[in-house]
């Protein structure tokens, strides 16, 4: 009896230790469950809305009717102008938020110690919501109530400035957007900058670098997984964007801001064409998935492999 | 020492025009807050209320106002909507980021620190979702919602709010555990466990960025709307974000919009305000 109790239990007294793999199984698997329902239920249902021609009036129906919805995508001259709609928007989107991210990154970091709570708030316009922020610059750009109008008015003019003109409002709106997303750039920027050893800027004052060179040769090198980092987050976000767009424009004036977000809303929502709708949404996600590989090719591999 | 002066100059300069860039928008609709109707749509523009009023703080928690000549600007018809929005937002938020911090962490550590099979593949799937436009998913979840009877509930929007904090901020947390110094052997060899490891080395070790995760969570959750606006509008479940919009779309109420769109950010303000600091402490290279 006192044998049997001996051998079974092990000799060091050790806290159990469970394999990598079971380890990892019990902290992640009830969140894949959870992601598989919300993640893989969505899109199983989405692809089957997009082989089907659904109906409300005169009843609800569901007609299988093949990949006539994603032909259909690719002759709609509205989709692809919606697309090239949403790629300018996040093009312009991207380069902002980088530039001003890096731009409030470097004053942040020259700011004095007497003068660091400035930091606290320079962050604040990325706690406004993509609405709030939707909210803030439909006032600013309007003719009737914003800055343009004011200004030119200051300035001895009486004519109305609209900053949300057909032409540039896809750039007005970026500019919101950037305003939006470029403190938290700044924030991580920074946090990369301060790791920086001081004694790398003595060195570049030895060699004589003038400050661009400095900059360049200094300060930019650690900085840019965090620029390509953020130039995914930023892309995809940008694609995503609905919430800023719907409260900012309504994809106006016209359709001139109507990305492809918001032509998806309008052909789900407002003219209930559920499967048409779907089908042009696998799209907009292929192109999502595309940009962010394509980034990947042309610079994250590179900045990986250093 | 000139060059010193020269340098101070921009730098103030700096400051100031990047100080412009922050507040200007924020502060052209938040005047309206003090302004009344009239003055709001007077042309030119007026740069700052002339004389500045209080009366649409009062009216969106349904109360009237009296102006000192006489004008009274009677109580918000939204104002409950806007109140339950208060609240509701609040729950939502809350919830959100305590299911969101208690998953992401260890799930985000799994991820960044340990080699197992399958791992590249899941990780994918966790990127996929987080380039799911909502848009897209809001017809499968509605449809869903409606069968269920979670449409209108709370339960159902923390529900699908969990959607997208988890995959963003697992996205975000798993850069930064991959930073930390590798001292799990270290842990090892002196006979942890796994979970104590975790437990009481790692998450302190990684208490910025848990707070930084935490307030992620928060923010996205506070600030949601699409699915709101789709799912719980109208209903006793109104989160703040919803409840406002009908002050932008059916009868447009630019003062008390501006009101209430003040109040939603004094929360988000406080928390960014009091951890940007950790928020500098996130490496992520």
């Amino acid at each position: 009896m006192a044998d049997t109790v001996r051998s079974q239990t092990p000799a060091p007294p050790r806290t159990a230790e469970i394999s990598t793999l079971s380890f990892a199984l019990v902290v992640s698997v009830p969140v894949l469950i959870f992601l598989l329902v919300v993640v893989a239920y969505p899109l199983a249902y989405a692809l089957y809305l997009s082989f089907h021609e659904i109906r409300f009036f005169g009843g609800y129906s569901a007609t299988w009717n093949g990949i006539a919805n994603y032909s259909k995508v690719l002759t709609d001259q509205s989709f692809w102008s919606s697309l090239g709609r949403s790629l300018r928007f996040t093009v312009v989107t991207v380069i902002l938020t980088l530039a001003v991210g890096l731009g409030l990154a470097l004053i942040l970091k020259h700011l004095p110690g007497k003068w660091r709570w400035l930091r606290a708030l320079i962050i604040l316009p990325w706690a406004v919501s993509p609405y709030g922020a939707g909210i803030l610059f439909t006032y600013l750009g309007r003719g009737q109530t914003g800055i343009g109008t004011a200004l030119a008015n200051w300035l001895g003019s009486e004519h109305t400035v609209a900053l949300i003109s057909a032409s540039f409002v896809i750039e007005y709106l970026a500019v919101g957007a950037a305003w939006n997303m470029a403190p938290l750039v700044a924030f991580f920027l920074l946090a990369n900058m301060l790791t920086t050893p001081a004694r790398l800027y003595d060195l570049a004052k030895i060699d004589q670098m003038s400050p661009l060179e400095t900059f360049r040769h200094v300060t930019l090198p650690p900085l840019r997984f965090t620029l390509f980092v953020f130039s995914c987050i930023t892309t995809v976000l940008a694609m995503k964007t609905f919430d800023y767009i719907f409260t900012a424009t309504q994809g106006g004036p016209g359709s001139a801001s109507a990305v492809l977000t918001y032509t998806l809303y309008k052909i789900s929502f407002v003219n209930l064409d559920l499967g048409y709708g779907a089908a042009m949404s696998f799209f907009l996600l292929a192109v999502i998935l595309g940009a962010t590989g394509l980034l990947y090719l042309l610079w994250g591999r590179r900045e990986e492999r250093q | 020492m000139t060059s010193r002066n020269a340098r101070t100059l921009w730098l103030v300069l700096a400051v100031a025009v990047a100080l412009l860039w922050t507040f200007l928008p924020m502060y052209w609709v938040v005047k309206y807050a003090f302004m009344t109707k009239t003055e709001i749509a007077r042309f030119p523009p007026m740069l700052y209320p002339h004389q500045p009023n209080l009366a649409s703080f009062f009216n969106i928690f349904g109360y009237d106002y009296t102006l000192s000549d006489g004008t009274v600007f009677k109580a918000s018809g939204q104002a409950r909507q806007i109140m339950l929005g208060v609240r509701n937002s609040l729950i939502v938020a809350l919830v959100v980021t305590i299911i969101t911090t208690l998953v992401v962490v260890p799930l985000s550590y799994v991820f960044a620190r340990l080699h197992f099979p399958f791992k590249g593949k899941l990780l994918a799937a966790i990127l996929l979702s987080v380039s799911l436009p909502p848009v897209s998913t809001l017809i499968p979840f509605y449809t869903l919602y409606v069968q269920l009877g979670l449409t209108g509930t709370l339960t159902g929007l923390i529900i699908v709010t969990l959607t997208i904090t988890i995959p963003i901020v697992a996205w975000m947390l798993i850069g930064f555990f991959r930073n930390l110094p590798p001292v799990e052997l270290l842990a090892r060899v002196d006979g942890f466990s796994r979970l104590y490891t975790l437990a009481r080395i790692i998450v302190p070790m990684a208490k910025s960025g848990i707070l930084v995760a935490a307030v992620i969570a928060f923010l996205f959750s506070w600030n949601e709307y699409v699915y709101a606006q789709i799912l719980v509008t109208g209903s006793n479940a109104v989160t703040l974000p919803a409840a406002m919009s009908g002050f932008l779309f059916q009868v447009p109420e630019p003062a008390q919009l501006a009101a209430s769109l003040l109040l939603s950010l004094l929360p988000p303000f406080c928390i960014a305000f009091f951890l940007q600091k950790h928020i500098a402490e996130m490496h992520i290279a």
